[in-house]
C-alpha cells in the first residue's frame, strides 16, 4: 500500500473512532450527557485522536528511516572492485536506486519476472520504459538493485501493518477508556497544546536546520580557501580555473553602501510620513493614506528591480551623473540605494506610525496643556518617548536592506570594487551569492562553496540586527505597560 | 456633613478672572453642555462637582481650549479672560494655554529628568535668559510644589520614576513654572493615596496667592476643604453656583442638596 493510500486509511479510522466514540460515551451515560465528564464530542475527539497521531508520527518516521537503512545494507554489498573510475559510492547507490524504480516500471508493464531479466540487456530495456541509465548495468549492480527492490517492498509491507496496527492499537486503548468519569476534555486539551508546540517548532527547527545546512559548508570552504584571505582581503575575483581571490570586502563595502543610501533615503522620508499619519493627518486621510502607502510594501522586489533598471538608472545617469562627470554607467550604487530606499519607505513609516500612536495621548495633553504647540510636542515629547521604538523600526529596515537581492542584481551592476562615488556600478553580498551558485562550476570548489560562506556571513549580520531591534523595541514596550 | 472642617469662606469680592456667558458644547451630535454661566474670581480656589459625565471636566477643558484638539468638539457662547474673549480669532490657542495651565487626573510627567519636565514650558515660551535663571525657576517651581525637597539630589532621575504623587506634584510644579494666571486641575488627586492627596490639597491651598485654581473633584470633601466657591452641574447643566459654605449648608436647589447628601450621584 501506498503511504498516501496508508495515510487516507488511518483517517479513515480516526474518523470512524470518532462517531463510535461519541456514540459510546453517549451509552455510557445512558443518552444524558449531563452526566458525563466532558461533552460527547470530546470523547469521540479523544479516540480520533489516540487512532490517527501515533500512527502518522509512526508512518513519517518510517518513510524517512526506511530508505537510509536500506541504502546502508545494500551500500555494504557493493564493493570497491564494484565502483568505476572516478566516481563514488553514492553515485553508485544513486545507479542502483534508478535501476530498481525501472524494475518497478517493468514489473508494472507486465514483464514476467523481473529477477530473470539479463543484466546486459537492461540499459535498452529499461530506455524503452524511459529511464535512461549512464552505461551498462553490471551483474553485481544489478544484484544490488534486486536485492534493494525485495527490501524495500518487505519494509513497505512492514509498513503498512505496523500502521494500520498502531491505530487499531490506538483506537481501542481510547475506547477502552471511555467512560463516564473520563477526563475527556483534558486529554484533548493536551493533545492540542502538543500540536501547538509542534507547529511552532517547525519554525525553530527550520531555523535551526538552515543555520546548520550554512555552517556544515561554510566549514567545507574553509577548508578549501584560508579564513584569513576570505575575512581580510580586499580583493574578489573569482578565477573559474582556480587560484581566485575571495575577499569578501568588496562585497560586504557595496552591501553598506548601497544600504546607507537607502536608509538615508527611507529613514527620513519614513520618519516624516509616520509623523504626518500619526500626528496630523484627519482620520479621512489617514483611512487612506495609510494603505496606499502600505502598498509601497505590497509590490513584489524585482517590479522595484524593473523600475531601477529601466526608470531610475538612465535618469541618474543622464541627469546627474554624465553631467557631473562621475561616470557613464546605469547601474549604480545610488540606483539600487534610491529604489530600495522608497521600497522601505512603509516600513519605517507603518511601524513608527504605531509606535508614536503608542505614545499615550496624556503626554500631548500636558504638552498641549502647557501651551506648546503641535510641532514642538511632537519634536520634545512625541519623538524622545517613542525614539527607541522607532530605533527598532530602523534596525529591522536596514536589516531588510542589508538582505535585498532583486533590486541589488538589476540596479546595482555587477562589479565587485571599493570605491566612493556613488555612481559607480557595484555589488553585493547577496547578488555574488547568486551569480556564484549560478555558474557553470563544480559543486565542490572554493568559488561555489564560498557562496554558503557569504550567506553565513550576511545571516550573522542581520541576525545581529535583528536581535537588537528586538531588543531595543521590547525594552520600549515595558515603559507604559 | 459635621465631620467637614470648612475653610475659610473669606473670599474678598475679587475681580471677576473669567467670565462664561451661555456656554453650549457639542460632541458630534450629543448636546454635552448647555447654557452654562460661570464667574470665576481671581485668587480663588472653584470647584466643579457633580456625577460623572455632567460635563464639568467638559467645562474645564473649554476654559483653556484643549476642546480644540477633539475633532467632534463644538464650543459655543463666550467665555472672557479678563474680559477677551478667548474663542476669537484674534487669540492663539497656545498663547492661553501658556495662562491657563492645567494638571490632570492621572499624573503624565513626560519620559525625561526631573528638571526637564519642570523646565520645559519656560523653554518653549522663551522665559528665561540664562541657566541659571531657568534653574531658578525650577527650584522656585519645585518649592512651590512641596517637592524640593524630595527631588533636589536627583533632577537628572526621570521624572516617570518618581511615586505617584511625588509625580502629580511635579505636574503642579511643571503647570506652574510657566506662571499661568488660571490653573485648572482636573480629579489631580483621584489617582493619589490620603497623604498624596493631603499634601496636594495643602499646596491648593497655597496656591491660592498667587493664581485663581480650579479645581474638578469627585469628592465632595476636598471641595469643601479647598474652595471658596462651589459649582455644582448635573446632566450637562450648571444646577447651582456660589461660596461653598453657602452650597453645603444651605443649598437653594434641591437636586444640590440631594447629590450633596449622597441621594443622586
Amino acid at each position: 500500500m501506498t503511504p498516501g493510500l496508508l495515510a487516507l486509511l488511518v483517517l479513515a479510522i480516526a474518523a470512524a473512532g470518532f462517531v463510535i466514540g461519541r456514540k459510546r460515551a453517549l451509552s455510557a451515560a445512558s443518552g444524558d450527557s449531563r452526566s458525563l465528564h466532558s461533552l460527547p464530542g470530546y470523547y469521540g475527539q479523544s479516540v480520533a485522536l489516540f487512532a490517527a497521531v501515533p500512527a502518522l508520527v509512526f508512518l513519517a518516521g518510517w518513510l524517512v528511516l526506511q530508505p537510509l537503512l536500506i541504502d546502508m545494507r545494500v551500500g555494504a554489498t557493493i564493493t570497491p572492485a564494484d565502483i568505476p573510475q572516478g566516481s563514488s559510492q553514492s553515485l553508485v547507490m544513486s545507479d542502483v536506486r534508478r535501476i530498481a524504480d525501472g524494475l518497478d516500471v517493468l514489473a508494472a508493464r507486465g514483464a514476467p519476472d523481473t529477477a530473470s531479466l539479463d543484466p546486459a540487456t537492461l540499459r535498452s530495456r529499461l530506455a524503452e520504459a524511459g529511464i535512461a541509465l549512464g552505461n551498462d548495468v553490471k551483474p553485481a549492480i544489478f544484484d544490488a538493485a534486486t536485492d534493494y527492490r525485495a527490501r524495500a517492498a518487505k519494509g513497505r509491507l512492514a509498513m503498512t501493518v505496523a500502521v494500520i496496527a498502531l491505530s487499531a492499537a490506538g483506537f481501542a486503548y481510547a475506547f477502552s477508556r471511555i467512560t463516564p468519569a473520563f477526563r475527556a476534555r483534558n486529554v484533548v486539551e493536551r493533545f492540542i497544546k502538543a500540536l501547538l508546540i509542534g507547529a511552532s517548532s517547525v519554525a525553530i527547527l527550520t531555523t535551526l536546520g538552515i543555520v546548520l545546512s550554512l555552517v556544515f559548508e561554510t566549514t567545507h570552504f574553509f577548508r578549501l580557501y584560508p579564513a584569513r584571505e576570505f575575512f581580510l582581503s580586499l580583493t574578489w575575483n573569482p578565477q573559474f580555473r582556480g587560484g581566485s581571490d575571495l575577499g569578501i570586502w568588496p562585497l560586504l563595502w557595496g552591501t553598506l553602501y548601497v544600504s546607507f543610501i537607502a536608509l538615508l533615503v527611507a529613514v527620513p522620508v519614513g520618519i516624516f510620513a509616520a509623523i504626518y499619519l500619526a500626528e496630523y493627518a484627519g482620520r479621512k486621510t489617514r483611512a487612506t493614506a495609510k494603505p496606499l502607502l502600505e502598498i509601497l510594501a505590497g509590490i513584489p522586489t524585482i517590479v522595484y528591480g524593473l523600475f531601477a533598471l529601466i526608470t531610475v538608472g538612465p535618469m541618474l545617469r543622464d541627469y546627474l551623473a554624465q553631467p557631473l562627470g562621475l561616470g557613464s554607467s546605469s547601474s549604480s550604487v545610488m540606483t539600487a540605494g534610491l529604489v530600495m530606499g522608497i521600497m522601505l519607505i512603509p516600513f519605517v513609516s507603518s511601524l513608527s506610525d504605531d509606535i508614536i500612536n503608542a505614545v499615550p495621548q496624556a503626554m500631548r495633553d500636558g504638552s498641549y496643556g502647557l501651551g506648546a504647540t503641535q510641532s514642538e510636542t511632537v519634536r520634545q515629547v512625541i519623538l524622545p518617548a517613542a525614539l527607541p521604538g522607532i530605533v527598532g523600526a530602523v534596525l529591522l529596515a536596514a536589516s531588510r536592506a542589508i538582505g535585498e537581492t532583486m533590486i541589488v542584481v538589476m540596479g546595482a551592476g555587477a562589479a565587485a570594487k571599493m570605491d566612493l562615488n556613488p555612481f559607480e556600478a557595484m555589488t553585493t553580498v547577496t547578488v555574488k551569492i547568486v551569480s556564484q551558485l549560478t555558474g557553470d562550476t563544480e559543486f565542490a570548489s572554493p568559488e561555489t562553496l564560498v557562496a554558503f560562506a557569504l550567506g553565513l556571513t550576511l545571516f550573522v549580520f542581520t541576525l545581529g540586527l535583528n536581535i537588537l531591534a528586538l531588543y531595543i523595541v521590547r525594552k520600549y514596550r515595558e515603559q507604559y505597560e | 456633613m459635621n465631620d467637614m472642617t470648612l475653610t475659610e469662606r473669606a473670599v474678598q469680592a475679587s475681580d471677576i478672572k473669567i467670565e462664561a456667558r451661555g456656554v453650549q458644547v457639542h460632541y458630534g451630535a450629543s448636546h454635552a453642555l448647555r447654557d452654562v454661566d460661570v464667574d470665576i474670581l481671581g485668587k480663588t480656589v472653584t470647584a466643579f462637582i457633580g456625577p460623572s459625565g455632567c460635563g464639568k471636566s467638559t467645562f474645564l477643558r473649554c476654559l483653556n481650549r484643549m476642546n480644540d484638539t477633539i475633532d467632534i468638539c463644538r464650543v459655543g457662547g463666550k467665555i472672557l479672560l479678563d474680559g477677551e474673549d478667548i474663542y476669537d480669532r484674534k487669540v492663539d490657542p497656545v498663547q492661553l494655554r501658556a495662562k491657563v495651565g492645567m494638571v490632570f487626573q492621572k499624573p503624565n510627567p513626560f519620559p525625561k529628568s526631573i528638571f526637564d519636565n519642570v523646565a520645559y514650558g519656560p523653554k518653549i515660551h522663551g522665559l528665561t535668559r540664562s541657566r541659571s535663571e531657568l534653574e531658578g525657576i525650577v527650584e522656585d517651581s519645585l518649592r512651590k510644589a512641596a517637592l524640593w525637597n524630595e527631588v533636589k539630589d536627583r533632577l537628572d532621575a526621570p521624572g516617570t520614576g518618581l511615586s505617584g504623587g511625588q509625580q502629580q506634584r511635579l505636574c503642579i510644579a511643571r503647570a506652574i513654572a510657566t506662571s499661568p494666571e488660571v490653573l485648572l486641575m482636573d480629579e489631580p488627586c483621584s489617582a493619589l493615596d490620603p497623604i498624596a492627596t493631603a499634601q496636594v490639597e495643602e499646596l491648593i491651598d497655597e496656591l491660592r496667592a498667587n493664581f485663581s485654581v480650579v479645581i474638578v473633584t469627585h469628592s465632595m470633601q476636598q471641595a469643601a476643604r479647598v474652595s471658596q466657591r462651589t459649582a455644582f452641574f448635573h446632566l450637562g447643566s450648571l444646577v447651582e453656583y456660589g461660596e461653598t459654605g453657602q452650597i453645603f449648608t444651605n443649598p437653594s436647589d434641591p437636586r444640590t442638596e440631594s447629590y450633596i447628601t449622597g441621594r443622586i450621584g
